[in-house]
C-alpha cells in the first residue's frame, strides 16, 4: 500500500517535474522571439528613419529650388506669353504640380467592415484612369504618383502594384486615393456611373467627392532614345 | 497541480506562436512602406538635379526667352505634340472573320486588349505610340461605346493598327511577358487575328492636338 503510494508519487512528482521544465522552456523561447522580434524591428525603423530624413531633406531643397526658379523667371525677362505657354504644356506633361478643381475618390478593400472577393488590381486602375480621360481630366494622380501619358499600371511579383515604376500598395492592404483635375460635375458623373457601382457590388467602400485637389509632379523622367522629331 | 501547468505550458505554445505570426506580418507590411520610400527618394534627388540645372542654367544665360524655347522644345516632346519617327513594332488586330450567334463578345477586338496592350508597351519602354493615326498621350481615352471604339474623340473600327517606337526587342519582350500569348489563345479560340510586325524601316506616330487647359493650375510655390 505504502509502496504504491509512493510508485504514484514519483509518477506524479516526474510529469510535474517535465512540464516545469517544459513551461520554463516555452518560456525560453518567447523571450528569444520577441528579443529577435524587437531587433528586427528596430533595424526597420532605423532604416525608414533615415529614409524619411532623406525625404524630408529632399522635398526641402525641391522646394527651395522651385522657388528660387519661379521667381528668377519672373524677374528674369521671360516673355510672359512664352512661359504662360511652356506652362500649359507643363501641365500636360506632368512635369509640374497643379492644382485646381476635380475630384477624389478613395477606394478601401480591406479593413474590418470590409468584405470583398478580389480586392482593386491593375485592371481596375487603368480602367478608372480612362474613365477619367474620357471626362476630361487634365491631370490624375493615384497615391502620390502623376498619371501621365507614358504611365504604366503593372504589378510586380503577384502583390505589388506598381505606377510610373513606382510601388503604391499591396494588394489587399492599401488605401486608393485618386485625384483627378477637370471638370468635377462631368467627372463625378462618369465616375459613379462608370466605375463606382462595379466597385460597391465587388464590396469595396468607395467615397467619391467634388473638390478643389493638388497633383504632384511626375517625377520620372521621359526619353526619346530612339524616336526622335521627324525631320522635315 | 499538473493539469494547471499544462494549461499554461499550452497557453505559452499558442502566444509563441502567434507572436512569430505578428513578427512576419510587421515584416511584410513594412517592406513595400521602404521600397516606395526609397524610390520616391530615388525620384526627388533626379527632380532636384534637374531643377538645379534649370536654374543654373537660367542664372548663366541672360536670354530667358532663348531658354524658353528649348524648354517648350522638350515640354512639346514629352507631352505628344510632335511627329515622331523612329525604329519600332506594329501590332495589327482584328475582329473575327466568322462569329457565331452565342458569345459575340469573344469574337471582337476589346477597348480591354488595346488598353492592355498599350500599359504593356508604356512599361516595355515605347517612347511614343498611336493607335489607328492617333497619338496615345495623357488626355487619350481608349473608349467602347458599342459598336465602336473612341480613341482621342474619334471613332475607330478594326482593324487595329498600334504603332510603338522605342527599342524593337524591348518591346516584343514586354509583349511575350504579359499579354501576347493570351491574345494568340483567343486567336486559336475564336479566330480574332494578332499580328506583329518588326519592320527595319523607321515608322512614324502623328503629332497629338494640344488642348485647351481650363481647371488645372500650377501650385504656386512660395518662398518660405
Amino acid at each position: 500500500m505504502n509502496r504504491r503510494l509512493v510508485g504514484a508519487a514519483t509518477i506524479a512528482a516526474l510529469i510535474l517535474g517535465f512540464l516545469l521544465s517544459l513551461q520554463v522552456q516555452t518560456q525560453k523561447s518567447v523571450d528569444l522571439a520577441e528579443q529577435i522580434q524587437a531587433e528586427r524591428l528596430d533595424q526597420i525603423a532605423g532604416v525608414l528613419r533615415s529614409l524619411q530624413d532623406e525625404n524630408a531633406r529632399l522635398s526641402e531643397e525641391n522646394h527651395y529650388v522651385a522657388s528660387e526658379l519661379e521667381r528668377l523667371r519672373g524677374a528674369g525677362g521671360m516673355n510672359p506669353l512664352l512661359a504662360a505657354q511652356l506652362e500649359q504644356l507643363k501641365i500636360q506633361d506632368g512635369t509640374i504640380p497643379v492644382q485646381g478643381l476635380g475630384v477624389k475618390l478613395v477606394i478601401t478593400d480591406s479593413g474590418p467592415d470590409v468584405t470583398v472577393l478580389y480586392p482593386v488590381n491593375t485592371d481596375d486602375l487603368c480602367s478608372i484612369i480612362n474613365t477619367l480621360r474620357f471626362a476630361g481630366a487634365e491631370a490624375i494622380s493615384i497615391n502620390g504618383q502623376r498619371v501621365v501619358g507614358s504611365s504604366s499600371v503593372v504589378m510586380s511579383g503577384n502583390a505589388t502594384i506598381l505606377i510610373n515604376s513606382v510601388p503604391i500598395g499591396r494588394v489587399g492592404a492599401t488605401t486608393y486615393e485618386i485625384l483627378a483635375i477637370g471638370d468635377p460635375d462631368t467627372m463625378h458623373d462618369y465616375l459613379s456611373r462608370l466605375e463606382v457601382f462595379t466597385l460597391k457590388q465587388a464590396g469595396m467602400r468607395v467615397d467619391l467627392t467634388k473638390e478643389e485637389v493638388t497633383l504632384p509632379s511626375y517625377k520620372g523622367s521621359y526619353y526619346f532614345d530612339y524616336a526622335s522629331r521627324t525631320s522635315t | 497541480m499538473a493539469g494547471v501547468l499544462f494549461v499554461a505550458a499550452l497557453l505559452m505554445v499558442m502566444l509563441l506562436k502567434s507572436n512569430l505570426s505578428a513578427t512576419a506580418e510587421t515584416g511584410q507590411t513594412g517592406l513595400p512602406g521602404l521600397l516606395q520610400l526609397e524610390v520616391e527618394n530615388e525620384q526627388l534627388a533626379k527632380d532636384n538635379e534637374r531643377l538645379w540645372q534649370e536654374l543654373t542654367q537660367l542664372q548663366n544665360n541672360q536670354n530667358g526667352s532663348e531658354l524658353a524655347a528649348e524648354q517648350m522644345d522638350a515640354a512639346r516632346l514629352n507631352a505628344g505634340q510632335a511627329e515622331m519617327t523612329g525604329p519600332g513594332i506594329r501590332i495589327i488586330l482584328d475582329d473575327a472573320a466568322e462569329r457565331e450567334n452565342t458569345g459575340y463578345g469573344n469574337y471582337v477586338i476589346h477597348e480591354e486588349y488595346l488598353r492592355q496592350l498599350v500599359n504593356v508597351l508604356w512599361s516595355g519602354g515605347a517612347e511614343a505610340i498611336a493607335i489607328n493615326d492617333q497619338r496615345v498621350t495623357g488626355q487619350t481615352e481608349i473608349f467602347c461605346s458599342g459598336a465602336f471604339i473612341q480613341i482621342n474623340g474619334v471613332r475607330q473600327s478594326p482593324p487595329y493598327r498600334i504603332v510603338a517606337l522605342g527599342n524593337q526587342s524591348d518591346l516584343r519582350a514586354a509583349l511575350q511577358f504579359y499579354f501576347w500569348d493570351q491574345l494568340g489563345y483567343y486567336q486559336q479560340q475564336y479566330g480574332i487575328t494578332r499580328e506583329l510586325e518588326i519592320p527595319t524601316q523607321p515608322l512614324t506616330v502623328p503629332a497629338a492636338k494640344s488642348r485647351a487647359i481650363r481647371f488645372a493650375a500650377p501650385v504656386r510655390e512660395t518662398a518660405s
